[in-house]
């Protein structure tokens, strides 16, 4: 089992692409001077994880990201004991690492996680903003810097993967939804660097299959989805099988769904 | 692409609710019709390439999302087929070159020429006068004005309206009382029900009570606060004949000790009656009662597989992490860091440190059907019946799984018309499989027939109400063709297999083993699914794969339902009574 779970992105000299359409980033902002814990709603590949590394680096801190996963232990969090010549030492879980630094520690979709492994977290969520370990008998003062930002994707998990009430009411919630049409052509042309028009096509298409009434699809097109077919095509293949490929066949394996997607798109891209 | 999937116009689904902006079905169209809509499908003209319907589809989706076919302009033209068919004309080339500019496929399809007016009221306004209109292409269809205005508002799939939540439906709607075969539980007649409305009796009571004596309006009988108007009511005691009738206990009424506690019980089942396409209710009267023979403890032997309980045992149906193994995946730090401790401070414990994931959770009850009919009489080479073979593969089965830990009951079944289906209690789930059980199971002798669907049905009920484990898995040991009176070929075959149906929905796992028999049965692959059914000689033969076949039933259930086993139970108790 790796202890190294956690991903560490220093603040850079680029800045991470974040285009804000509503007040989050005011709403980021205001949490971050605080210090509040930020939960973070909204559909698979819409930019929670973007927006999150933009702000990091607006606000110059570090910022620790932590997968969630079945398996994830509380150990994975907070840290353990390794053996290393002969002996024991204390290695730091990411989220001790980041109480320690002050740098903000991003758990994204916790909800995978288990319920008991999510609990660990509550006391550094409330005023006490405290970690304690206790393989170690200690309790962390988070450093002034510290903020815990979790992403939560309603819907996507089953019923009995949903977020504790006790957990939640801890958070500050920022909703985030897939942008409106013009604001999302400008990220897809500047993320897959295609033109202008190819990025309104494949914007039209998501913004049909999104607003589609009556099917039920367990995802839409979301933003990542475009530039994937966006960057497909900036390599050259045509708009029509970039689309297909990125688009229509990742959205359901049912082949009647699939044919009918496919009419959908044509409509778009004529053949 | 091409011409081969006209006969499935169903794919344009999506881009006609995209172009409608609401939910709207593809059909196709009776021969010989044109396309039209009605407000809810686009009727394709059939057997058109696919090329032509997609045209059909965009237009009439992009009338409806355009408003062109809003009640009050349809109904303008209702009767007017000449008006229609100019009005069509125009509204399409309008609706069209509207859609050319948002979506290009529409741009590559338009018809020639320019739309000569610019909004639906002032097409209805030209469509109207006497200015000439050039015809509408033939694939623009037609529009039915009859057909839009019948059809509810929404299309498939949508919310409801007001409209459709409201309590009111026209005595026309009542569905058509059909002769219900023989015995049949009697309908009323539509007259006497007529005047059974509860509604329309007291409403003329009452106004006759206050004509007699004179009385005010009593409180809360006003239409104060309430706009719903109830015209009718309908009594639902008759469901649908889609419904699942559900079991009705059986009361018995008899001198000495009350059935349940001699584990008597019973109840009518429903059956599926395929030339229909309803359920029967009340159809099947099943009776379990427990096999009274003298046991013959001599006879309790059992043999015992050894491939088959180590085939089993590896049957686990949930993941666990064992910790402190002596080998395994991953090192269990924490046990790492003890032994460490332990070995700085001078002992010497054993190098226990590895953590092994293993499917180890068992939660299974089974319950094991035996085929106690006569047709399980056939006899193979070494002289053993085929109901010989299922009795001893039932009891290795049952005493493998009951060592295992998991939950058995075994039952006999056998039938004599429908009046007469018997389950036989050898092992309840709440007993032991002693010597009494295996010496009764011994005893089971073969005789009369194999009404499978009522008998799966109620294992089914036994298996939900008593097993208590979440997983639980239905193994039925028959051989032969579901038959009974009344009870063959394609109406069994289907009825069977509709009492699976209901048992999967429920997170009752099923497999069939036939063990024994010389010939292989269609019939029971059709009924199980190829899946879900294996035969084989002897129950050695089946021994080396039993645990495949154990998981591939159980994880035929999608989405298990966990129903509280405790509040099942007490539901059959009480009907017991």
């Amino acid at each position: 089992m790796s202890t190294q779970t956690g991903r560490l992105i220093r603040s850079t000299a680029e800045a991470p692409y974040y285009r804000a359409v509503g007040d989050e980033v005011a709403v980021f902002r205001a949490a971050a001077r605080r210090g509040l814990p930020v939960l973070l709603k909204g559909p698979t590949g819409c930019g929670k994880t973007r927006f999150v590394e933009a702000m990091a680096h607006e606000l110059g801190r570090n910022l620790i990201t932590v997968a969630g996963h079945e398996d994830l232990t509380s150990a994975d969090l907070v840290g353990r004991f390794l053996l290393k010549g002969g002996e024991t030492t204390w290695v730091d879980g990411p989220l001790t690492r980041a109480v320690r630094e002050g740098a903000i520690c991003y758990l994204d979709e916790i909800v995978e996680a288990r319920q008991d492994t999510t609990v660990v977290i509550h006391p550094l969520a409330d005023h006490r903003r405290q970690l304690p370990v206790d393989r170690l008998g200690i309790s962390l003062e988070a450093a002034p810097g510290f903020q815990l930002v979790i992403s939560y994707n309603p819907g996507y998990q089953s019923v009995l993967k949903n977020l504790k009430e006790s957990t939640r009411q801890r958070f500050v919630s920022i909703e985030l939804d897939f942008h409106p049409a013009d604001v999302e052509t400008e990220v897809v042309v500047h993320e897959a660097g295609v033109d202008l028009e190819t990025a309104r096509t494949l914007v039209k298409i998501g913004e049909a299959i999104r607003n589609l009434e009556g099917v039920r699809l367990q995802e839409v097109a979301s933003t990542r989805t475009l530039i994937l077919a966006g960057e497909l095509v900036a390599e050259g293949l045509s708009l029509r099988s970039a689309v297909r490929t990125a688009i229509v066949q990742t959205l359901s394996d049912d082949p009647d769904v699939v044919r009918a997607l496919g009419e959908l798109v044509d409509a778009f891209v004529t053949p | 692409m091409t011409a081969t999937d006209s006969g499935r116009p169903d794919r344009f689904r999506f881009l006609a609710s995209f172009i409608a902006g609401r939910s709207l079905g593809v059909a196709e169209a009776a021969p010989g019709e044109t396309a039209h809509t009605d407000g809810r499908f686009v009727f394709v003209s059939a057997g058109h390439p696919a090329s032509e319907q997609r045209r059909e589809v965009l237009l009439q989706a992009a009338l409806l999302g355009a408003g062109s076919l809003d009640r009050g302009r349809v109904r303008s033209i209702r009767g007017r087929p000449k008006v229609a068919r100019r009005y069509l004309a125009l509204e399409g080339r309008r609706v069209f070159a509207e859609l050319a500019a948002r979506v290009p496929l529409a741009a590559a399809l338009r018809p020639d020429g320019e739309p000569i007016t610019s909004s639906a009221d002032e097409s209805l306004e030209v469509a109207r006068g006497r200015g000439r209109v050039a015809d509408p292409p033939q694939w623009f269809g037609v529009i039915r004005p009859a057909r839009l205005l019948a059809a509810p508002h929404g299309g498939p799939g949508a919310r409801p309206s007001d409209d459709d939540l409201r309590l009111e439906f026209e005595p026309t709607a009542v569905p058509e009382t059909r002769g219900n075969g023989d015995e049949e539980p009697g309908e009323e007649s539509r007259i006497r029900r007529l005047f059974e409305n509860p509604l329309f009796n007291s409403n003329t009571l009452s106004d006759f009570l206050n004509k007699l004596f004179g009385a005010s309006r009593s409180p809360g009988d006003g239409a104060a606060g309430g706009e719903l108007p109830v015209r009718s009511l309908r009594r639902a005691d008759r469901v649908g004949p889609d419904a699942r009738p559900l079991p009705v206990p059986l009361r018995f009424a008899r001198e000495g000790p009350p059935a349940a506690a001699v584990s008597v019980g019973g109840a009518l089942y429903p059956e599926w009656d395929v030339y229909r396409s309803r359920y029967r209710p009340e159809w099947c009267r099943v009776i379990e009662f427990p096999l009274r023979a003298a046991p013959d403890v001599s006879a309790a032997g059992v043999e015992h597989d050894e491939v088959l309980r180590r085939r089993l045992a590896r049957l686990g149906l949930g993941p666990k992490i064992v910790r402190r193994q002596p080998d395994g995946d991953d090192l269990d730090i924490e046990a790492l860091t003890d032994l460490f401790v332990d070995v700085h401070a001078g002992y010497s414990p054993p190098e226990h440190i590895y953590l092994e994931r293993r499917k180890l959770a068992r939660n299974l009850g089974a319950l094991i059907l035996v085929d106690a009919s006569g047709s399980a009489t056939e006899t193979d080479p070494q002289g053993f019946s085929v109901h010989e073979h299922q009795r001893r593969a039932a009891a290795t089965l049952a005493v493998t799984l009951e060592k295992l830990g998991d939950r058995v009951a075994v039952y006999g079944f056998r039938s004599h018309g429908r009046g007469a289906v018997h389950l036989l209690a050898l092992k309840p789930f709440a007993h032991r499989f002693g010597a009494g059980g295996r010496a009764r199971l011994n005893r089971l002798q073969p005789s009369g027939y194999t009404r499978l669907g009522a008998g799966i049905r109620h294992a089914g009920e036994i298996l939900k109400a008593e097993a208590g484990t979440p997983n639980r898995l239905l193994l039925v040991l028959s051989d032969g063709f579901p038959y009974d009176d009344g009870y063959e070929s394609r109406y069994a075959e289907a009825d069977a297999r509709r009492a699976l149906e209901e048992l999967r929905v429920d997170g009752v796992g099923c497999l069939c083993l036939s063990i024994g028999g010389s010939t292989d049965s269609d019939a029971l692959d059709r009924v199980f699914g190829s899946a879900s059914r294996a035969s084989a000689p002897t129950l050695a033969d089946l021994s080396p794969r039993m645990d495949e076949l154990f998981l591939t039933a159980l994880e035929e259930l999608a989405a298990p339902n966990l129903r509280s086993p405790r509040r099942a139970r007490r539901r059959t108790a009480s009907g017991n009574g």
